[in-house]
């Protein structure tokens, strides 16, 4: 091997050795183990290839079937949620900071971001609390402004929205963030050239800031589909899925049937589901906003 | 990141629309910093003030009996060291294995480059969870299963570093790099000690990135640990208040673990966000 070679393979051996084995590696085995009965407190080699009973399994009508479509809406619920919360506001908050020329926008801004550090486990502790129906400062606002008490997390009602909330709480500052990064690619002139022709505020915001942030609000929506899937710290914590299925997301649910009740197969698949889940809501998008460019 | 004052920018000037839009800022910062400004004052009531209906705001007598309490019940002491071990080592290896691959991405030509960039990428979008169960079987088959070295191997190198050091060290200029190999330096050397030099605030952001992200993470922790409470790092020991969050009168105690918890990464934050916000505004993304 000559002298360049060398290097090529030092340098990148142990970043793409490490991922090779601790990401690619464990992609494979979960497509492979999705097709096998498999206890995930076993060896690899105990796993016997069962064809895609397990897929016939979690879409099924039994217990396990319902469980994991429950589990599939509400993560589907959670994620449209979240975006739908985080997008507009996160656009609110940028154009607040970036264009309003207000002093003590950077305040805002480091204020905003602070929460996105906090680890997840306190935010949920921290709301757990603050939700509480009786001695939670929530309910206490609610009232000041004549609004009866909420149950918030204990009912199944209204604990998923709540647990999206608290998800929004921590998130947005991460994507006025990103939304400044897409205000600042756009060039003033263009704003000053749509004054002289007489546009005005809401029609600048149409015509100018919302068409040029797309590229934006598409990559946002896309990592808060991806960060939405991930949520696990406030069900696992508080809700433990509850009351009756209505916070159990995927990511708890996976956890719980492959790891803790050790079905390693029946885990995989549902992994798989998701995965191929979000390819196939990733890729639509994109087809879908390149569709509209083309136009 | 302020945009110098001109007629002609797109923020709307009258004083009405000022003075509404000066109490909406004010209305979103007080909103945002609530939750943490309330988990400090929690933790300072005592058990009569947390468990009062309608709730005490201001506590009366503020002490820090929770915080001692707190100690004792989760070894707060070692499920720091814990953490501080997992996200530094953790941030070390990122900052070398990406240090490494960015400058092979940039500086060197090969067959497949483009592809195996792609494929690295592309993992920067999965969710841990469609790994997690082959992972717990697979760390465990080396023998590392509720030990800190399982917490930490994995994470060693991610494509999100990668990612961020070839767009930094795209910046660095290739003569400077071969007039560093006609005098005769190594690969290695040149990465770490002329290269890395010429990215160190993107190389800041990127250990603040990686040292908040692994402080926090959970799921992973919580899977590989499997009740070894001793290598618990703080997140996860924090978890076992849970029992105490059940009744009121001990909320004072929960959010004085909460309050120690969060302030490492708060205090990281606050002295270097400027490297965050960089980094992100630069690449358009940050985290794992």
């Amino acid at each position: 091997m000559s002298g360049f070679r060398k290097s090529i393979v030092a340098m990148l051996a142990p970043s793409l050795g490490l991922i090779a084995i601790f990401v690619l590696v464990p992609i494979a085995l979960t497509i492979w183990l999705a097709f096998t009965k498999w206890s995930s407190q076993t060896p690899f080699s105990t796993a016997t290839f069962i064809g895609f009973d397990n897929f016939r399994e979690i879409f099924g009508t039994s217990s396990v079937g319902r469980d994991f479509k429950g589990a599939m809406v509400n993560t589907a619920l959670y994620s449209l949620l979240s975006i739908a919360l985080l997008l507009p506001l996160s656009v609110l908050f940028g154009m607040l900071i970036h264009q309003a020329e207000l002093r003590g926008a950077n305040i805002l801004r480091t204020i905003l971001f602070a929460t996105y550090m906090v680890p997840m486990i306190a935010v949920a502790l921290v709301f757990s609390k603050l939700y509480s129906p009786t001695e939670g400062p929530f309910n206490q606002i609610l009232s000041w402004v004549g609004i009866g008490p909420q149950p918030w997390l204990s009912s199944p009602d209204t604990a998923l929205v709540s647990v999206v909330l608290l998800n929004v709480w921590q998130q947005v500052g991460y994507f006025t963030i990103l939304i400044i990064a897409g205000l600042t690619q756009i060039p003033h002139s263009i704003y000053e050239a749509a004054r002289m022709d007489g546009a005005r505020g809401p029609s600048l915001f149409g015509f100018i800031t919302l068409p040029l942030l797309k590229r934006t609000l598409l990559f946002s929506a896309v990592i808060a589909l991806i960060n939405a899937v991930q949520v696990f710290e406030p069900v696992a914590l508080i809700t433990q899925g509850g009351p009756v299925g209505s916070t159990n997301v995927m990511t708890y649910h996976i956890r719980r049937v492959g790891i803790e009740r050790a079905q390693g197969g029946l885990g995989s698949a549902m992994s798989v589901t998701l995965l191929l889940a979000l390819v196939v809501t990733v890729t639509a998008v994109f087809a879908l906003a390149r569709r509209e460019d083309r136009r | 990141m302020s945009v110098p004052a001109t007629a002609s920018s797109p923020g709307a000037s009258s004083p009405a629309w000022r003075a509404i839009l000066y109490l909406l800022m004010i209305g979103i910062a007080v909103a945002s910093a609530f939750p943490l400004v309330w988990m400090v004052l929690s933790s300072l009531k005592t058990p009569a003030e947390a468990m009062q209906t309608p709730p005490v705001w201001i506590p009366g007598t503020p002490t820090l009996d929770a915080y001692t309490k707190v100690s004792d019940l989760i070894s707060v002491g070692r499920s720091f060291a814990n953490s501080a071990v997992i996200a530094g080592i953790t941030t070390a290896g990122i900052l070398v294995t990406s240090l490494m691959a960015g400058y092979a991405f940039t500086k060197y030509r090969f067959r497949y480059r483009e592809v195996l960039f792609a494929i690295t990428i592309a993992t920067m979008f999965l969710p841990p969870i469609v790994t997690l169960i082959p992972l717990y079987r697979l760390v465990g088959s080396i023998g590392l299963n509720a030990s800190l070295a399982g917490v930490i191997l994995p994470n060693l190198a991610n494509a999100f570093g990668i990612f961020l050091m070839r767009q930094f060290i795209a910046g660095v200029p290739d003569e400077l790099v071969e007039a560093a190999r006609l005098d005769g330096a190594s690969e290695f050397r040149i990465v770490f000690t002329i290269v890395a030099p010429l990215v160190a605030p993107a190389l800041a952001a990127l250990a603040l990135f990686a040292f908040v992200y692994h402080w926090n993470s959970y799921l992973w922790p919580l899977t590989v640990l499997q009740g070894n409470t001793n290598d618990y790092p703080i997140v996860i020991s924090l978890a076992r208040l849970l029992s105490y969050n059940r009744s009121a009168v001990n909320t004072n105690l929960v959010m004085a673990g909460a309050t120690l918890a969060v302030l490492p990464p708060l205090i990281l934050f606050v002295f270097l966000q400027r490297f965050f916000v960089r980094t992100i505004t630069a690449t358009g993304m940050g985290g794992q």
